[in-house]
């Protein structure tokens, strides 16, 4: 017995004719799909987009630094009121790292609260101020971006005098001197004179965070014009540069110990102190994103299985309209197989057409979303892969049952059918 | 013999143990080359006889042998491969399919066997010539007549070149002018040697074919030749 056969291309064309001839239908047909698929493009393009700036920012802390500081990752309200409790870390603790952890390259103190920033008739309220070790600006990589704006970094003369210097963010520069030159220009800080010695380069917001706008002093100068109206939440802050990635580990370990011993600390207590890295920093960034990539994967999928079902619907319907179609072909010699890849085809096309156009949007709202806020956006080639086939399985899934459906009529009955 | 039919039955379940026996032993033999009409009232059993022969469906008992081939206990499949090897259907209400050209109508069946492209371009252009259709072949059928659509159809049952053509009421759609022209057209197919079984009620159109097969109560009453 021979055998019939249908090459498939045809079976492409014929779907493509019958889609064709109702295009309105198959337009409002693959709405949910396109939302779907769109949703997946989007989010997946603005976590990776985060993803990689946040990495990039951390980039800066370098593999070698790492943060000490009295309240550490805060995840939950009783972190925050055991961290309440805990002594500030303070500046003899400092000197007791800097003499006593081998390991470490440079141990720098940060410290920080927000006082108004005035020159001339403007001024800012509320600006950010650090008081900093001059060693800080190396640990952070500030060096570099002062080197790429105006002026100089802060110096250890200037830090051990108690000169009254400045390092301005080009946003209170922008304000204050929009014609001159900033270098040498006087400041009121906090209602002190300071005079401006660098500005680094812009750096733009940092997940809400604005870069550009803070001013950095010595930290000898902050002791003895700020520190009296402490804060409990304005400790000092300690950024630790170990000798070297291997010797990482070895330098935490040394200022846990020394910190431990001076703030008696019992044997099987926890720290009473936090300690970070910027991998640590990244790992919890990543574990939220994915807990939000989670959510999202549930709600497209919502939003799948309603286009699927769309797609199903539309197909049943197709199916039973052109019954005396199927009859023909039926009569005609055509095989389950020939009509049930004619009308899977069909719903496969639609699904998938659903997807491109999906994909399309989807780059297109990620651009848009990153040309008109600060949330950056990375197309990821496996998220457009993914689309395709997941809408090319959803075609799949929900065009088998109306296939199978046409593909079972009998071509008496079909022919018969008004 | 190209048709070999001995003590056909169909019964037709209708659920709750009720029974239609639509053929209750048929036995029939056609010739190649025949003109022959299956006449009979409604319930007579023709249309059961029609879908058996033209292997749209398979009988309860009894056996039908096609041009050399037992075909009474096939499959679906191969029920359709037959259909399209050897039948061509030409329907009381044509169904051509509305979207596509008489054209792409007529090469309908050779897409189902798989003739490349070219092939079934020229073997539907001959079918359309052999219908006089040559200058509407790229029409669709609602700005096709309805003379020329039962044209359509008939190019599309001639067009795989098979053993039987199988015309189920071909005029019953027509007014008696332009069916008076299609019965032309299977006079002449038939004198170029095709095998032509017409399946209807109305005796003028019986009167155009050889051969009468008369069926009553699923069962043949009367089997006569026209005198030549």
């Amino acid at each position: 017995m021979g055998k019939l056969k249908t090459p498939i291309w045809e079976s492409v064309k014929i779907s493509l004719s019958s889609l064709r001839a109702n295009k309105l239908r198959s337009i409002l047909t693959l709405i949910g799909v396109i939302i779907g698929v769109t949703s997946i493009i989007t989010m997946v393009s603005l976590i990776s987009g985060f993803n990689k700036l946040v990495a990039d920012q951390l980039a800066t802390l370098g593999s070698t630094t790492f943060i000490v500081e009295k309240f550490g990752i805060i995840l939950s309200d009783d972190d925050w009121f055991d961290a309440m409790k805990r002594k500030d870390l303070t500046l003899a603790d400092y000197q007791a790292i800097a003499a006593g952890c081998s390991e470490c390259e440079e141990v720098a103190i940060q410290k920080a609260s927000n006082r108004k920033v005035k020159y001339g008739r403007e001024h800012f309220s509320r600006v950010p101020i650090v008081g900093i070790t001059p060693n800080y600006m190396k640990v952070v990589a500030l060096d570099d971006i002062v080197d790429k704006g105006q002026g100089r970094v802060i110096t250890e003369f200037e830090n051990d005098h108690r000169r009254q210097v400045a390092i301005l963010g080009p946003e209170l520069v922008d304000k204050f001197f929009p014609m001159l030159d900033p270098i040498g220009k006087k400041v009121r800080i906090g209602g002190i004179d300071f005079t401006v010695v660098g500005v680094p380069k812009k750096r733009g917001s940092f997940l809400g965070d604005n870069q550009d706008r803070f001013a950095a002093i010595p930290f000898s100068v902050y002791q003895k014009y700020f520190s009296n109206k402490l804060e409990p939440w304005e400790g000092l802050q300690f950024y630790i540069k170990a000798k070297d990635y291997p010797s990482m580990e070895k330098a935490q370990d040394q200022v846990r110990a020394i910190l431990r011993a001076r703030r008696h600390v019992p044997y099987h207590d926890k720290d009473d102190f936090g300690m970070y890295t910027a991998e640590t920093l990244m790992d919890l960034f990543k574990k939220v994103t994915t807990g939000i990539s989670f959510t999202l994967v549930g709600i497209v999928s919502i939003s799948l299985l309603v286009g699927g079902i769309v797609i199903m619907n539309i197909m049943l319907v197709s199916v039973t309209e052109r019954t005396r179609e199927v009859g023909v072909r039926k009569a005609l010699g055509a095989r389950r197989r020939s009509i049930l890849l004619q009308f899977l085809i069909e719903a496969v096309t639609l699904a998938v057409a659903g997807g491109t156009a999906g994909i399309l949007l989807g780059v297109l709202l990620a651009k848009v979303i990153s040309w008109t806020t600060p949330i950056p956006a990375a197309i990821e080639p496996w998220s457009i892969i993914a689309g395709l086939l997941v809408s090319t399985g959803v075609g799949v899934f929900f065009g088998v049952f109306p296939a199978a459906k046409a593909a079972r009529l009998d071509p008496i009955e079909a022919l018969r059918y008004e | 013999m190209l048709i070999h039919i001995r003590n056909l039955w169909k019964t037709y379940d209708m659920g709750q143990a009720v029974q239609v026996q639509a053929l209750r032993g048929v036995d029939l033999d056609i010739e190649r080359g025949e003109y022959l009409a299956i006449m009979g009232p409604s319930g007579s059993g023709k249309s059961t006889l029609m879908n058996l022969v033209g292997c749209l469906d398979t009988p309860t008992e009894g056996t039908y042998e096609l041009n050399g081939r037992m075909v009474s206990q096939l499959s679906d499949d191969e029920l359709a491969y037959i259909r399209n090897k050897e039948i061509g259907f030409v329907f009381q209400t044509f169904n051509l399919l509305a979207r596509a050209t008489a054209l792409h109508n007529v090469e309908l069946p050779l897409i189902y066997n798989g003739t490349p492209a070219s092939e079934r371009k020229k073997k539907a252009q001959q079918a359309l010539a052999a219908v006089d259709l040559t200058d509407r072949s790229h029409h669709k059928p609602n700005e096709l007549s309805g003379g020329q659509r039962q044209r359509v159809a008939i190019a599309r049952a001639l067009v795989n070149s098979p053993s039987i053509i199988l015309a189920d009421e071909p005029t019953g759609n027509l007014d008696s002018a332009t069916g008076a022209e299609i019965m032309q057209l299977f006079d002449r197919l038939s004198k170029q040697g095709h095998t032509i079984i017409l399946v209807t009620h109305e005796h003028d159109i019986a009167a155009y074919a050889e051969r009468s097969v008369h069926l009553r109560d699923g069962k043949i009453e009367k089997d006569e030749r026209r005198a030549a």
